[in-house]
């Protein structure tokens, strides 16, 4: 019985003591896990220190913050009047200065560009066409898809015409006023001295400056390209690079408006920022440096969407300076104004 | 205003592209034929999901062989042709040249390639890359995407448990079957 007792307690002795062989060995490869998981990397990419900016440079305060109304928030433009439109899911919606909302336009699918004319009229660049509605948000016009692969991402209104940027197939379109396509301008042209844009993804803007000049982004060159009307390539500014000065990434700058004075407010996507540059393209100030957009940086350093085509930023300006931007990824649309 | 066929950047472009991407394709498309034929019974393998990794560096230094199974893949249809491509260069490059000193890539495994200006093609000497996944990172922050990580089937022994699975912090990890060995990012 002792024997017996005692093979027993040897027995139990060795299964307990494989039992703790195992829980530690269990236990080790998941601490050695862990510790491999958590040490730091020694191929890291850096760029931390560009996060931040010199507070010395920042020229504006926020006044107000408010949310757009749905997901997908893509696009801001202001009515003569001095309202905002915030394209974001299938829906155009108007606001006040203030933030209190107003009309709202149902659309299709999502809008990528927007203006509003002097008489209220609003177009809309869906992907592939371009809607037109009255200060009612009744739909007066629908105009043919131009191209097979059109992708409308930006709109001016110029005279009596309606200049749209078409990403997907890399030109600006003139319309006028009917929808009626009139002229093609942008596309390379060697003889002409045209460059062409370099899209790499799907951000093309067109504004018209008070120099009665053409302002375009041209993100693949990492520069604001000026052409005239008839599509004559004027003058370029903008300089490939991570620091402040210059626009960072692959393609940016991918958004920009006209402060009233004609000076450029420029958004960038990867290390989102907002910056103003002078009538000549030199840097001047920032508006919002990167910090102030925490989730947007996020956006493009995180796993999940495998690039950084979600993140960016759009911006407009009204008659008294204020810089409205609008954050792709939290929706949020903040008021800057110029610091006293 | 038009344009001369001949000189469209566009259709060279893309003729490019379509052909380095077949290129590309077909070589991970053979090798997932090798692998097919290597053995039947062991009918899984491990594959990493690009939407999931991190970019964390454990893929190059927790492989079980001396130079990781796990390189770079490129995918054309994705990639923009960029100049500055922060894939291929420092953060902060003194010039976009091909100087030591400009390339992000420790081991220098990125080729660039001028087509036209102002496009250029990247691509990755296999025996070069040790899948540190700085590039992809590079790449992911601020481009389109294009550049990410696969186990390469013709150097993975195939462990029961892959030591770099492991100690994924993005449980990129997961078995796939051997007849579709790769996950590959075609599209954004
Ligand atoms: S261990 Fe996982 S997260 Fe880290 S680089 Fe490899 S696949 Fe990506
Ligand atoms: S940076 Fe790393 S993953 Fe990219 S090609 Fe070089 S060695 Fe390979
Ligand atoms: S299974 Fe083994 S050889 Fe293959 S990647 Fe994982 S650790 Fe390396």
């Amino acid at each position: 019985m002792k024997k017996e007792f005692q093979l027993l307690d040897r027995r139990e002795f060795f299964r307990d003591a494989a039992k703790a062989a195992a829980v530690a060995a269990t236990v080790g490869a998941a601490a050695r896990a862990s510790a491999q998981r958590a040490r730091p990397n020694p191929f890291a990419y850096d760029v931390s220190h560009l996060e931040k900016t010199d507070s010395k440079l920042i020229s504006h305060e926020e006044i107000q913050r408010w949310r757009a109304p749905y997901s997908e928030a893509r696009r801001l433009a202001l009515a003569p009047g001095g309202e905002l439109l915030v394209a974001s899911g299938n829906y155009v919606t108007t606001f006040s200065a203030e933030g209190e909302r107003g009309l709202e336009i149902a659309l299709t699918e999502p809008a990528r560009a927007l203006t509003v004319s002097e008489e209220g009229l609003i177009y809309i660049g869906l992907r592939d066409h371009i809607e037109v509605f009255d200060a009612k948000g009744q739909r007066q016009a629908t105009w043919d898809s131009p191209a097979r692969k059109t992708w409308f991402t930006g709109l001016a209104l110029v005279k009596d015409e309606v200049i749209a940027a078409d990403a997907g197939n890399r030109v600006l379109l003139r319309y006028d006023r009917a929808g009626k396509l009139l002229d093609r301008l942008g596309a390379r042209d060697r003889e002409r001295n045209v460059p062409g844009f370099t899209v790499p993804s799907p951000h093309l803007i067109v504004r018209l400056a008070p120099d009665g000049l053409l302002r375009v982004n041209n993100p693949g060159r990492h520069r604001v390209e000026a052409y005239s009307l008839d599509g004559d390539f004027v003058l370029a500014w903008g300089q490939p690079g991570m620091g402040i000065r210059t626009f960072c990434g692959c393609c940016n700058p991918i958004n920009f408006t006209l402060l009233p004075d004609g000076r450029f407010v420029t958004c960038e996507k990867g290390l989102p920022r907002v910056k103003i540059y002078s009538l000549q393209g030199e840097f001047e100030s920032v508006v919002a440096g990167t910090e102030s957009f925490p989730e947007n940086a996020k956006a493009c350093a995180s796993r999940g969407l495998g690039d950084c085509t979600q993140g960016g930023l759009d911006a407009v300006a009204d008659a008294q300076g204020r810089i409205f931007i609008l954050d792709y990824v939290t929706g949020e649309i903040r008021v800057m104004k110029q610091k006293a | 205003m038009t344009e001369n066929p001949t000189n469209d950047p566009t259709s060279r472009r893309t003729f490019l592209r379509n052909g380095a991407r077949i290129a590309a394709m077909t070589g991970l498309g053979a090798l997932g034929g090798v692998l097919a034929g290597r053995s039947n019974a062991d009918a899984w393998v491990w594959q990493i999901d690009p939407q999931k990794c991190v970019r964390c560096g454990n893929c190059a230094t927790e492989c079980v062989l001396e130079q990781s199974a796990v390189k770079c893949v490129h995918s054309y249809a994705i990639c923009g042709y960029c100049n500055l491509c922060t894939g291929y260069f420092e953060p902060e490059p003194n010039a976009l040249t091909t100087a030591a000193e400009n390339q992000l890539c420790p081991t220098a495994a990125i080729r660039r390639t001028f087509i036209e200006d102002p496009y250029y093609e990247y691509s990755i000497d296999e025996d070069l890359c040790i899948g540190c996944a700085k590039c992809v990172e590079g790449c992911t922050r601020f481009g389109n995407g294009s550049l990410f990580l696969q186990i390469r089937h013709d150097r993975c022994v195939r462990c029961n448990e892959c030591a770099i699975a492991r100690t994924c912090p993005g449980d990129a990890f997961r078995r796939v079957p051997a007849s579709q060995p790769y996950l590959l990012k075609e599209t954004h």
